[in-house]
């Protein structure tokens, strides 16, 4: 699985694999508790930061099951970083992979999450050949859960109570998408008109 | 913390007991069967190893670690016939969780036998295991199972379609599962 080309390019985004220049701009919002809620690896200090960025940095393509795809998304323009997409591959025989992301809540609700996933689901269907994505998210995470139905995945799980997370009862939300459910980049692109040469 | 429960479990009609080495015909009589073994991990088993299976299912009959088993053969009060097998797994020792599981001899099936014989098992989860949340699984075509997981009141709280592979085809599985206090009340013991 390689053969790919970054940055990828959105409307108003692009996005790359991390650099380490980028430890500041993390810090501006990797460690707000209201992005730490829902995190699986907590960075609750500016110098836990230079870490999680090391280990994105690292995650630049997918080799074997298990590997992670991570890509910063920055803003075209200002080239702000708003937070980052992930893609792991989960499941070599099933073809399965997960998307994690996460965004500065002060550049939430412009739909550039919206954007991201939308590239990340092409790259996982049409590049990496995934049969099926899956998003997990907080019960809690409306947020989240909305964006997840925006996108068109279907409500697969709601488990209650099923874990401990930072110290209290888990509630989990699975949402997933299969290759034949997911219609966006079926579309024909359109291509500049070639020269007719006689 | 473990679980060491007093055998046997005695309900109206059923007695769920310790496997023992005389049961390996009783065990080949279900598990031999293909039917039997449709929505199983496993393939329909030879004698042979129905007697490997039944040799490990003895001592399935405590918790003492997180993955442990309890593993009871369960049979008819009046006959001592043994009509299936009933399983709780200890999945999360923090969070308190176990997984209920069942196989059943489809010659007694629909006399509400498996409902009988997992209300008693849930019951050990909750009041002797002290169990938060029991959840069960099963493939999304074996309907005689779900059906008997919503007679016991659980909740259908996962639908997977096609998140991996089973015996040669896409799965679909549901997982569904019951709180201790959404179980008290009318199931008290």
């Amino acid at each position: 699985m390689s053969g790919l080309n970054f940055p990828i390019t959105t409307n108003r985004l692009v996005l790359r694999p991390f650099e380490r220049s980028d430890v500041p701009l993390v810090a501006r919002y990797h460690t707000l508790p209201s992005v730490q809620r829902y995190l699986a690896r907590p960075t609750r200090y500016a110098e836990d930061v230079a870490g999680a960025v090391e280990v994105m940095r690292n995650q630049i393509g997918l080799q074997r099951p298990g590997d992670v795809l991570t890509l910063a998304m920055q803003r075209k323009g200002d080239q702000a970083v708003l937070g980052h997409v992930s893609l792991k591959w989960s499941d070599a025989t099933a073809g399965q992979g997960e998307l994690l992301f996460c965004i500065d809540p002060a550049h939430a609700g412009n739909g550039f999450l919206t954007e991201s996933l939308t590239a990340m689901l092409n790259l996982s269907f049409d590049h990496f050949r995934i049969h099926r994505i899956f998003v997990r998210c907080d019960g809690r995470n409306h947020h989240s859960a909305k964006l997840m139905q925006k996108l068109g995945m279907r409500l697969e799980a709601h488990y209650r109570e099923h874990a401990l997370f930072q110290g209290e009862w888990d509630e989990e939300l699975h949402f997933a998408i299969l290759d034949r459910e997911w219609q966006a980049s079926s579309k024909v692109r359109p291509l500049p008109l070639r020269e007719r040469v006689a | 913390m473990g679980y060491y429960p007093h055998f046997p479990v005695s309900t109206q009609r059923l007695r769920l007991r310790q496997f023992t080495r005389g049961d390996v015909d009783a065990v080949f009589d279900y598990r031999g069967r293909a039917d039997v073994a449709l929505y199983l991990f496993d393939s329909a088993l030879s004698r042979d190893e129905c007697a490997q299976a039944v040799q490990q299912r003895i001592v399935h009959t405590n918790w003492a670690e997180e993955g442990d088993k309890i593993v009871l053969a369960v049979e008819l009060s009046d006959s001592s016939r043994v009509i299936g097998e009933m399983s709780l797994i200890w999945r999360d020792v923090d969070a308190r969780q176990a997984e209920i599981g069942w196989i059943f001899h489809p010659e007694y099936q629909g006399r509400g036998y498996a409902t009988e014989a997992a209300r008693a098992v849930i019951n050990l989860g909750f009041y002797g295991g002290d169990i938060h949340r029991i959840f069960a699984r099963c493939d999304a075509r074996n309907s005689p199972s779900w059906r008997l997981m919503e007679r016991l009141g659980m909740r259908r709280e996962a639908h997977f379609r096609e998140h991996a592979r089973f015996k040669g085809g896409w799965d679909e599985e549901f997982i569904y599962a019951v709180l201790q206090r959404e179980w008290q009340g009318e199931n008290q013991p």
